[in-house]
């Protein structure tokens, strides 16, 4: 018997010493197989040259902020410059587009992230990332503690074709980008935008009017009482909490007709303050006992289903959320609060970590910028993620074509509107970017994917708190969260007191027990 | 070749160095240091001193409390009938209690979520009973298991002996099988008690927006203090590590509850 045995482990152990060989073998050949049959070469010729020659580039996105493709055939859209399909995922379509422009093979490892905290954990963690795409406070961030690697200086040449990025990003973006700045460095140093939105509040309009909506107090009130959910997210809470409290000051005509309003709007909105901190929360512990929940996710779902009456929602869900209320025949609609609204942008970032001194890598990287800012290829993603990219077109109409293709009316439609978007397509604000499209767009997917001018002339950026600041609010949400032992009604104390005693009273018998035992 | 104790071990210790040992040491490690890595007492200190951190464990006690209580006034009765019943095929009817729980757990929160909804209008109204009653139907498979197991392996003789010498069914049972079935009801209690304090994930589902210990940890962490959240972490460790030891015993019967789930 133990013979037997003996002989049998040996077997096996033989056995899993040969195994590994053929395993790895074939799973090497089965991998550049993928990526060859993807730049469409043929493959004997490149499968003796090894891995070496292919850059491995380490992108992490938001999750669902990508197209990947497979759409049916009645997808298809039909622009006056030319169809529009997405076959492949765009990062498939990336590595051969890149094998076909600069000759060189790239492998995409894709992973992605939750929220930018979840992202910074990650990197604090030591994950390893070429490519990352925060929000723009992260961005700040990360360019306060030195981790990113400035583009290079031909991304910004708008001489090359290929460089898709320079040569369409929307004038407005672009202007932010190389003006807002942080330890005196420019973010577009750093950051190219990929998507931007602002916050709004969408509501269904049946039972809520477009005024009441319209601002930030709707949250504390008490007609809705437990009909509204908001984010569970400090920052956006904040910024509501400031727009709700300072709601007159930031309507008047004094505040809105100074010379200084957008600065002064930027001030009052980033306002961190211990007295204002300490406002905020009080408001906060109001808003909580009014709204249905706190969500990060599930209010869309309660929006749609009808459970809530409205929510709290970046641009990009709002259209999403509306677009899923029409299959169901059911009208949901976005307003921009009057007192302000949060401008927000994702942007690609390259880490030095990543990145290093790599030069081929920092190539790949910025190519895949642009391949994503390729206008096919944004209007393939907004298509897809509902959210707005930073991509105007530049001279490539096909951006503001896929507009009208979306938003325009019919030709017999009564009841239009002009809908003026020059401030996000033309250089100097004025020209002919103006859509006639049916009323009711101007408050709906429309005016959360492309904000009205009014919108985003009341717009503010939130910016990057310093880490003193920072924990000093979210020492405040926590406070806003918890429940606070000062607050507990005599009957708790007593209770405590008597749960407690109990404990107390079960351990000393318990002790006893056991010595007797003994 | 032998498979002696030692061998065996193997895997397991691996297993516990890499994914229990270590991250505790690193727990340890944060939970007494401060961002600038110098070791400090202010995390312990700093929870204790913080109304909102005590008023959190008193929150997420009351949570478990109540659902402890209610999981066992639920659960003896059930545990008691069926260990009792004269039915032949009983496993098969305690498999039928054991059902839900091969079911995924945030499906199951969101079929509840619904059916409370349908129940109360809103469910934002009530949080705290919302929480409980979530918490109840996750856990109670928990506390029916180890009782049914304690009351059926009780000797039949004991309770004859009772009745012979005059007892009625009332004092049978206050003065012999209640008692006898504590070890059960222990092991019960600490099965639901301590999840039942940590499980945030049903309060964020059912809409309660005030955090329990759980939550109050991840949000810490999500605001990069891993050392805040650390401590607390640490604190409710040894929550549990005491609470524990009061307990005691019952891990016998723990083992043959367990064996079913």
């Amino acid at each position: 018997m133990k013979k037997i045995t003996a002989f049998l482990l040996a077997g096996i152990l033989a056995g899993t010493m040969y195994m590994p060989v053929p395993v790895f073998a074939s799973g090497a050949a089965s991998s550049t197989d993928s990526t060859l049959s993807k730049s469409g070469t043929d493959s004997s010729e490149t499968a003796d040259k090894g891995k070496d020659d292919v850059i491995t580039l380490r992108v992490c996105n938001w999750e669902e902020y990508i197209d990947t493709g497979d759409w049916s055939e009645d997808e298809t859209i039909d622009l006056d410059s030319g169809d529009i399909f997405g076959k492949n995922s765009l990062i498939d379509d990336f590595q051969t587009w890149y094998y076909e422009t600069y000759g060189k093979k790239v492998r995409v490892e894709y992973s992605t992230f939750g929220t930018n905290e979840d992202l910074y954990n990650m990197l604090t963690l030591g994950d390893v990332y070429d490519l990352i795409c925060p929000s723009e406070y992260m961005i700040m961030k990360l360019m306060s503690e030195d981790q990113l690697v400035p583009l290079s200086d031909h991304f910004y040449d708008t001489d090359d074709p290929n460089n898709y990025y320079m040569r369409g990003v929307s004038p407005y973006i672009n202007n932010i980008f190389q003006t807002k700045e942080i330890n005196g460095e420019v973010w577009g140093k750093y950051a190219a935008g990929y998507m931007w939105g602002i916050t709004g509040i969408v509501y269904n309009p049946k039972y809520i009017t477009e005024d009441e909506a319209s601002t930030w107090t709707i949250f504390d009130n008490p007609k809705f009482r437990r009909q509204l959910t908001i984010k569970d997210n400090v920052r956006d809470s904040y910024f509501m909490a400031i727009g709700a409290l300072k709601s007159k000051e930031l309507t008047s005509a004094r505040f809105l007709n100074d010379p200084n309003y957008h600065q002064n709007l930027e001030d009052v909105m980033n306002d961190t303050s211990p007295e204002m901190i300490s406002q905020v929360q009080n408001y906060l512990q109001d808003v909580k006992d009014n709204v249905y929940s706190f969500e990060t996710d599930a209010g869309k779902a309660d929006m749609i289903t009808g459970k809530v009456l409205a929510n709290y929602q970046w641009s990009g869900d709002a259209v999403y959320t509306m677009d899923q209320a029409d299959e169901d025949n059911y009208t949901l609609n976005f307003a921009v609060p009057k007192e302000s609204t949060n401008i927000y942008f994702d942007g690609w970032v390259m880490l030095k970590r990543g990145i290093g001194k790599d030069m081929e890598k920092q190539k790949a990287a910025e190519a895949f910028i642009n391949f994503l800012s390729r206008p096919d290829n944004v209007i393939r993603n907004m298509y897809y993620i509902g959210y707005t990219s930073v991509i105007s077109g530049g001279s490539d109409p096909r951006i503001f074509e896929y507009l009208k293709w979306n938003y325009g009316a019919e030709p017999d439609e009564k009841n239009t509107v002009d809908y003026d978007v020059n401030y996000f397509f033309s250089p100097d604000g004025t020209g002919n970017y103006v859509l006639k499209v049916p009323e009711e767009q101007t408050k709906r997917q429309l005016s959360a994917q492309y904000p009205s001018s009014d919108a985003i002339s009341r717009s503010s950026i939130m910016i990057y708190f310093n880490p003193e600041k920072n924990s000093a609010i979210n020492q405040m949400w926590v406070n806003v969260r918890c429940f606070n032992i000062l607050k507990m009604p005599p009957w708790g104390w007593i209770l405590t007191i008597a749960a407690a005693a109990g404990i107390v009273w079960l351990a000393v018998l318990r002790v006893r027990k056991s010595r007797q035992g003994k | 070749m032998k498979f002696s104790r030692k061998t065996l071990g193997i895997p397991y210790s691996v297993f516990l160095i890499l994914f229990v040992v270590l991250p505790l040491v690193v727990l340890f490690f944060y939970a007494f240091t401060n961002g600038q890595g110098h070791f400090t007492f202010t995390n312990l200190t700093g929870f204790f001193t913080d109304p909102n951190a005590l008023g959190t464990l008193l929150y997420s006690f009351a949570i478990a409390a109540v659902t402890t209580i209610v999981c066992l006034l639920l659960a003896y009765p059930t545990a008691y009938i069926l260990a009792m019943s004269p039915l032949k095929s009983k496993s098969v009817i305690v498999m039928i209690f054991v059902m839900p729980m091969w079911i995924n757990f945030s499906l199951r929160i969101t079929a509840m979520k619904e059916i409370l909804t349908f129940l109360e209008g809103n469910l934002s109204m009530y949080p705290f009973l919302n929480s409980v009653i979530g918490m109840t139907y996750d856990f109670l498979p928990f506390m029916i298991l180890p009782i049914y197991t304690t009351i059926s392996r009780l000797d039949g003789a004991l309770r004859e002996a009772a009745m012979d010498l005059g007892a009625d069914e009332r004092s049978t049972f206050l003065s012999v099988t209640l008692p006898l079935s504590v070890p059960g009801i222990i092991s019960g209690v600490s099965m639901v008690f301590l999840p039942a304090m940590t499980n945030y994930v049903v309060l964020d589902m059912l809409n309660n927006s005030t955090y329990i210990m759980g939550s109050l940890i991840g949000s810490y962490f999500a605001a990069y203090n891993w050392h805040a959240g650390s401590m607390i972490a640490l604190i409710l460790l040894g929550l549990i590590c005491l609470f524990t030891l009061l307990s005691g015993s019952g891990e016998e019967d723990n083992q043959r509850g367990g064996a079913l789930l």
